[in-house]
């Protein structure tokens, strides 16, 4: 098997046995983090250059941590203070940053579809999606299905029950992708004024009841509700949300088994998610976010070309 | 002049026999199988190539005035032109809205272009476009206001469509509906189902076009006046326009090229490029199937662009950030005849002639005249089609403005060669027969 792609926009152009070897290669890099000195010069005088159009800190700081591990040179571009703010096109963006010399570009931007205009515009630089508007978040997707394949081994025949806002969320399109991929079964569940009209076309299954939608599952996977979705009508309160499809001791008992608690943060607690189940064992979030930065770091490695010199 | 050995489609009949068409001071003089020909007759072989009445657009956006950079109305009218069309509708969404008797009169004069399609204009039904008052409906249709519409926006308010109906029944000019229920589509960019669900971006519903065209239908029911309902996307709009032709209503209704020939699948399929952003937007594949279904039963009256040129900056951005619509004059007809050769000539050619000529004719006041047809004594307005033609759409060779397109670098199969206006050659891709100078 060979490492072909340069880039990555979603986790669609990914087969199930490059998704193995991506898996495998951030199992080397996990260990890496373990050891007193996490640097290696694999990236060693490469340019990557961040930009985020949007604000996030997880995210931004993982792909710095994986960029830094590897040795690359990173400048980190950030909309509000670049040229963006002066009404500056991202086609412009994109040839600014290649006279600049970037081997890599990291690019959030609020707008679907943004990275894919990124690389049709840029001649040599890679580009790694970092989450474009509610379409794609690959690399979540990606670190996700590795930590839970950490945690339980093989996907196949495994139940993974993403509950919230899924109309609105880049992260469950990417997930629910990369999930069936690997061979589990995506139930989705939340309100329906927080589903898209065609949910089947996401090739995934429906339960409106979040607790019969758990029965089973092996993992829950918790989506982020933004306060805005309620000023917009969308649901009534927070606290009826978090009544009918917030996860608690109560919803967990229904799973009817261990189940891993999932979430991409940040977390809203007592609205979503249950402080108790969120601090509990069976939470995996610290582990996602500790996985974010092998994953990216096997990702950029292997798609840049990188070389182990040990 | 003479046209040798046409397959002449009237406006109502495709005939089986070849005809010879006699043209002499910009009007059709002779029609039969075999005329003879005088010494100086300039004489074009046409070999069995379909002789159409000229091919008419009921809606073109020519960004004049006050958006030029976009297209005016002379490279519009030369776009349209090097399409098949001899008539075209602008219409006034432009910066002013055409909205008073002036500016028609302004649109109307710079659109009588001799090198190009004739232009005519639309004038807005409310005040500044704003959905607010009554535009002056009657000074307008004295300059020759051909159609009224918001274009670009439904009319704001039920009561003010209703009032509009009304009042423009005497003046013999239509009123074309926008239909969109807008609070339904805030932030819509791509259509509401797999397109939606798989981009994360905000659809328009089908519902927001079906309660446009259901209002205007209704309005229509009420007020017993003509309504003509613009670029239906939909399949629930074309059954409300159905039911409503069924009860003998004076509705009519047109559909686009685009939205005959490509769907949310192209969208998806070119990694959300804003060349396919438009609304209506691209929309199922169930509801093109709709589309087609409704030009074959005789529910669609026309086919219409919708020709809506940018310049490369509006257009050639993030989805989102793209400006909505489709310049495609030059490719409109070639797109639809394209379609229907791909996929077997499932209905008669006659229909599609139709949509292109005597069915928007139809839609247009009678003061004009008699439009869309071919008989002996009217003016010589002409297109000439070879099906079996293959022309790469080039965009970066086009007479408009507009330099993007959804099916820029696709080989398509049919579409006009020649174009004449009142006699006068205004476009040909056929050897020898030049465009007049």
């Amino acid at each position: 098997m060979v490492w072909t792609h340069r880039n990555l926009l979603d986790v669609d152009s990914l087969s199930r046995e490059e998704m193995e070897l991506l898996l495998d290669q951030a199992g080397h890099m996990d260990q890496l983090l373990d050891r007193p000195i996490r640097k290696v010069p694999a990236l060693r005088g490469r340019l990557m250059v961040n930009i985020f159009f949007e604000p996030s800190t997880r995210t931004r700081v993982s792909f710095e941590l994986a960029q830094k591990f590897l040795g690359a040179d990173v400048v980190n571009w950030s909309a509000s203070t670049s040229s963006t703010t002066k009404g500056e096109t991202l086609r412009d963006t994109a040839w600014t940053l290649e006279a600049m010399g970037a081997d890599a570009v990291v690019i959030r931007h609020g707008m679907s579809g943004a990275p894919w205009y990124l690389k049709n515009k840029l001649h040599r630089a890679s580009v790694f999606n970092a989450g474009d508007g509610a379409h794609a978040h690959p690399t979540q997707a990606l670190l996700d299905v590795y930590t839970l394949h950490k945690n339980i081994g093989p996907l196949d025949g495994k139940k993974v029950v993403i509950i919230g806002d899924v109309l609105h969320s880049r992260v469950v399109r990417s997930n629910a992708r990369a999930f069936r991929t690997m061979g589990a079964q995506v139930v989705l569940s939340g309100p329906r004024t927080l589903m898209p009209k065609e949910v089947a076309a996401l090739e995934v299954e429906f339960e409106p009841d979040p607790g019969k939608a758990v029965s089973g599952a092996d993992a829950v996977y918790l989506l982020r509700i933004q306060k805005e979705r309620q000023e917009a009508g969308l649901f009534p309160s927070e606290d009826e949300y978090h009544r009918r499809f917030g996860v608690g001791p109560e919803m967990l008992a229904k799973v009817g088994k261990k189940a891993f608690i999932m979430h991409p943060g940040p977390m809203n607690r007592g609205v979503e998610i249950a402080s108790v189940l969120a601090d509990g064992p069976e939470s995996l979030i610290l582990q996602q976010v500790r996985s974010g930065v092998a994953v990216r770091m096997a990702l950029l490695f292997l798609c840049l070309g990188g070389e182990v010199s040990e | 002049m003479i046209l040798k050995r046409a397959k002449l489609f009237d406006g109502k009949t495709l005939h089986p026999e070849p005809m010879d068409l006699e043209i002499r001071e910009g009007r059709i003089t002779a029609l039969a199988p075999d005329l003879p020909v005088k010494d100086r007759d300039r004489v074009i072989r046409l070999s069995g190539k379909i002789v159409a009445p000229g091919f008419i657009d009921l809606h073109g956006h020519f960004r004049d005035p006050g958006q030029t950079w976009r297209e005016d109305l002379i490279s519009g009218s030369r776009a349209a032109a090097a399409g098949g069309y001899t008539l075209a509708v602008a219409m006034p969404n432009t910066n002013p809205p055409l909205d008073s008797p002036a500016l028609i009169r302004y649109v109307k004069q710079r659109g009588a272009n001799p090198e190009g399609a004739r232009i005519l204009p639309a004038g807005c039904v409310s005040k500044g476009r704003a959905g607010q008052k009554m535009a002056e409906l009657g000074g307008m249709a004295q300059e020759g206001a051909v159609l009224f519409t918001d274009d670009g926006s439904p009319v704001a308010r039920a009561n003010l469509l209703r009032q509009a109906l009304l009042y423009s029944l005497d003046l013999g000019v239509r009123i074309m509906e926008h239909p969109e229920e807008t609070s339904l589509t805030s932030g819509a960019q791509v259509h509401e189902g797999r397109c939606s669900a798989v981009s994360g971006m905000t659809g328009f519903p089908e519902a927001a076009e079906v309660i446009g065209v259901s209002r205007g239908i209704a309005l229509a029911r009420e007020t017993g006046c003509p309504i003509h309902l613009t670029h239906l996307s939909t399949a629930g709009a074309l059954k409300e326009v159905r039911r409503a032709k069924a009860d003998g209503l004076a509705v009519t209704c047109d559909v686009t090229p685009h939205h005959l020939t490509l769907s949310e699948e192209d969208v998806l399929s070119s990694g959300l490029s804003g060349v396919f952003k438009v609304n209506p937007p691209l929309r199922s594949l169930a509801d093109v199937e709709a589309l087609w279904e409704g030009l074959w039963d005789g529910t669609v009256d026309a086919i219409a662009t919708d020709h809506a040129p940018y310049h490369q900056d509006e257009k050639d951005l993030p989805f989102q950030e793209a400006a909505f619509g489709i310049a495609s004059y030059e490719c409109a007809a070639a797109l639809v005849l394209d379609r229907w050769e791909a996929d077997s000539r499932p209905g008669p050619l006659e229909r599609i002639l139709a949509a292109f000529t005597s069915g928007p004719a139809r839609v247009l006041p009678a003061s004009l005249g008699p439009l869309g047809l071919i008989e002996e004594g009217l003016p010589a307005d002409l297109t000439v089609l070879d099906l079996d033609r293959i022309v790469e759409v080039n965009p970066s060779s086009w007479q408009s403005k507009a330099s993007l397109s959804p099916v820029a670098g696709r080989n398509l199969r049919g579409g006009p060669i020649l174009t004449m206006v009142n006699g006068r050659v205004v476009f040909s891709a056929l050897e020898g027969a030049e465009p007049d100078a």
